[in-house]
């Protein structure tokens, strides 16, 4: 009997513990599975990361760009990844990858038509914008965008010591071309040339119009600005700003980078020469061949914005001399790009003395300018580093300056949101290279 | 019947055989129970306590390891919860969160509802409010058509939806109580992710029940359509509920949401938050039991959640 109850045990026993084992195990290789969903997951985003910031490094509208190719670019980065022991990842041989489509805008190429994209439908050729980040979507649909079209690059995952996860993750990037004028406020930075705002410039009251939409990309560093916290900033090595800025850096900062460089500023005077639409005081042209809407008096030229024909006019002050007055246009008209560009010097006054429908995207380089009468003015207005401004101006479009350096202490200017004027500058406007990927296994 | 000369010659039946005069002497029969070599009346019972003990501690071992096979269970507001550690629910957490993060990998936004600092100027310390279970809204009007930078953070979300919310948001919530919402779009909810974390005494145990459940929003037909539980057949899509003895409930990360934050900017519109830091209730970690240990075990359920992607 007491063999009986022995052996009775005995098989009880050994059925719970490979009932136990087998539990065990289960949970083992449950924990292993997930844990490698979880790694590919990370993995593969991060892949896509790596896509995006070389499409970037390649194509972003930026003071300096690759001249590698997109599919070195990928390679270098790919192999610089630290991937778990036995796990490689290459760009699929069997599909190429395909060049960066050009980012062409005024003055150097002529831009996509632009289209408002939509969350949940195509818009044109512009695919639904749901699914591809918030961050990406949030700068995407203020206004009218171009399709630079889709880069596809597949990519082969393998790992040595467990065949059965080798993958494909095929990574999906969609390109956008957005004008620099569909942000209504920026207060940009320059990181390479100049500096980045360490705070946010303060704001009169006012200054914000219903729906107007801006965008500053500050320090977060506590000690730098007083709106961050220290919860996510690690004091130790030099600042990083954590990714989910990548897209706001790209259009607040690297875009005006290129926009106040002399590549593009010499593109804009050489579009203007080109179109006999240029006025140097340091060497006036022959009075017999005016350009339309400028009169000049000594040193000083008065712009008729309502008499300026084609699509740019520029100003150029060499040495510091000239005045400009500028008279608004009380109808609407074509849009146009007018340069007033300081190199040196006593900056150059620019006066404006009335109101203006027309859109006019504005650029001044080293210049004073100053509102008399409190205008109404649509355009966009661009002011470089060194630019000043005052006065009182109730602005419909877009305003930018530089952050570190804020005009509104001395200028009065009230925002106010207009899609009108938005879509009428988006032509002549420079445009910001978006990327949005996503990656799929 | 006489025995035949052979079996006499063999001494059988008890007679004795002697072999010449120096012939070996055999011990009685009586005589040599007495005197080999043997357990003795206290070895015997040493011997039958120590078996005993054996066999107890085998019995005890085994149903120790028996017990991670069938474990008790608790009926709470209708819902079946079983004690940790539980494969069964193991099974089921692996499931909901492998559709929970890839909810979150194709989500544009993902709002985090509930926990501490919610917002460090007007919820520093919370827990705050998360939604109610019976939430099952599939689109956020409010945001519809609206402005990404305006939305940066959980916060502004609650704030922008607060008309949609205010009817669901709990009073009372515990610390490991939160809501998730993926949302594409600034509109579509494509999935609710919801954990409570209950505190009853039931059979004269004072137990915490963790409950965590994630609700599927297909929107491939163009509508909103609730995904159903394959075995149940009905929502929500993937559920897990299990309990710890309240002395167990013990983690060197607590079950729930804490959110950081980059800044508040009230002039530029720029609440923005950072990656929440979610723990999920782990049905297959041991919790506190062991309160010797120095170390306290840690959810594989962690998450650091980006809320704007």
């Amino acid at each position: 009997m007491a063999s009986f109850a022995v052996l009775l045990f005995a098989m009880v026993s050994i059925l719970i513990l490979v009932a136990n084992f087998r539990l065990n195990y289960a949970v083992s290789a449950t924990s292993d599975a997930y844990d490698t969903f979880s790694s590919q997951m990370v993995e593969k985003n991060g892949i896509a990361q790596a896509v995006k910031e070389s499409i970037l490094a390649v194509g972003e509208t930026a003071i300096t760009n690759s001249t590698k190719s997109l599919q070195q670019e990928i390679q270098n980065r790919i192999s610089s990844m630290a991937l778990p022991a036995g796990v490689s990842v290459s760009i699929d041989s069997s599909t190429p990858v395909p060049t960066l489509p050009p980012n062409p805008f005024f003055p150097t190429g002529t831009p996509a038509s632009g289209t408002q994209p939509g969350y949940f439908s195509p818009a044109g050729p512009i695919p639904a914008l749901a699914g591809m980040g918030g961050l990406f979507t949030s700068l995407s649909v203020l206004g009218p965008v171009a399709d630079l079209g889709t880069v596809t690059v597949a990519f082969d995952r393998t790992n040595s010591a467990s065949p059965q996860d080798n993958q494909t993750y095929v990574v999906n990037a969609t390109l956008l071309s957005v004008p620099l004028t569909n942000v209504d406020v920026v207060a940009y930075g320059l990181p390479i040339t100049r500096s980045i705002p360490e705070g946010p410039p303060s704001v009169p009251p006012g200054f914000f119009g219903p729906d107007v939409s801006c965008l500053v990309t500050t320090s977060n560093n506590p000690a730098n600005d007083p709106t961050a916290y220290p919860d996510l900033f690690a004091s130790s090595g030099g600042e990083k700003l954590p990714y989910e800025y990548r897209n706001a850096v790209s259009y607040s900062w690297n875009a005006y980078e290129y926009l106040w460089s002399p590549t593009y500023q010499d593109a804009l005077i050489g579009s203007a020469a080109t179109a006999s639409a240029i006025y140097n005081f340091s060497s006036p042209p022959d009075p017999s061949d005016p350009i339309p809407g400028v009169t000049p008096n000594g040193n000083s030229v008065t712009v008729d914005l309502s008499a300026v024909t084609g699509s740019i006019l520029a100003i150029v002050d060499p040495t510091g001399i000239g005045s400009v007055t500028i008279t608004g246009n009380s109808a609407s008209g074509p849009p146009l790009v007018l340069l007033v560009r300081n190199t040196a010097g006593v900056p150059t006054p620019v006066t404006f003395t009335g109101n203006s429908n027309r859109p006019i995207i504005f650029y001044f380089v080293n210049a004073n300018v100053q509102f008399g009468g409190d205008p109404q003015i649509e355009g966009a207005l661009f002011l470089d580093p060194n630019t000043t401004a005052s006065g009182n101006v109730t602005w419909f479009g877009h305003f930018s300056f530089y952050g570190p350096n804020s005009p509104l202490g001395t200028l009065g200017i009230t925002m106010s949101d207009s899609p009108a004027v938005r879509n009428a500058l988006a032509p002549l406007a420079p445009h910001v290279l978006l990327v949005s990927t996503t990656a799929t296994r | 019947m006489k025995p035949v000369s052979s079996e006499l010659a063999a001494g059988c039946r008890g007679g004795s055989v002697r072999y010449g005069p120096e012939a070996i002497r055999q011990p009685s029969p009586a005589e040599g129970r007495f005197s080999t070599a043997g357990f003795s009346i206290i070895e015997a019972l040493a011997c039958l306590v120590i078996s005993a003990l054996v066999m107890g501690a085998l019995t005890y071992g085994m149903s120790g390891l028996y017990s991670q096979q069938t474990h008790p269970t608790v009926v709470y507001n209708g819902n079946v919860y079983t004690q940790a550690p539980s494969f069964d629910d193991f099974g089921q957490a692996i499931s909901l969160h492998s559709a929970f993060s890839n909810a979150v990998d194709a989500a544009d936004n993902v709002i985090v509802l509930g926990g501490t600092r919610s917002h460090p100027v007007f919820d520093p310390t919370g827990p705050s409010s998360a939604l109610a279970e019976n939430f099952i809204d599939t689109g956020l009007a409010a945001a519809a058509g609206g402005d990404g930078f305006k939305a940066f953070s959980s916060w502004d979300q609650r704030q922008i939806n607060s008309g949609q919310f205010a009817p669901y948001l709990t009073t009372n919530p515990d610390p490991a109580d939160f809501t998730i919402l993926t949302v594409q779009g600034l509109s579509q909810i494509t999935s609710i992710t919801q954990q409570r974390r209950y505190s009853a005494a039931i059979n004269g145990q004072n137990l915490e029940m963790y409950e965590v459940t994630h609700q599927t929003i297909d929107w491939s037909s163009g509508s909103p359509v609730l995904t159903t539980n394959a075995v149940t057949g009905t929502t929500p899509t993937y559920f897990y509920r299990f309990y710890y003895v309240a002395t167990e409930d013990i983690w060197s990360m607590p079950p729930g949401v804490t959110h950081y934050w980059y800044r508040t900017d009230t002039s530029w519109d720029r609440d923005q938050e950072g990656p929440a830091r979610v723990v999920f209730a782990d049905p297959y970690s041991l919790s506190g039991q062991d309160s010797g240990s120095p170390l306290s075990p840690v959810s594989r359920f962690v998450y650091f959640l980006s809320q704007l992607r």
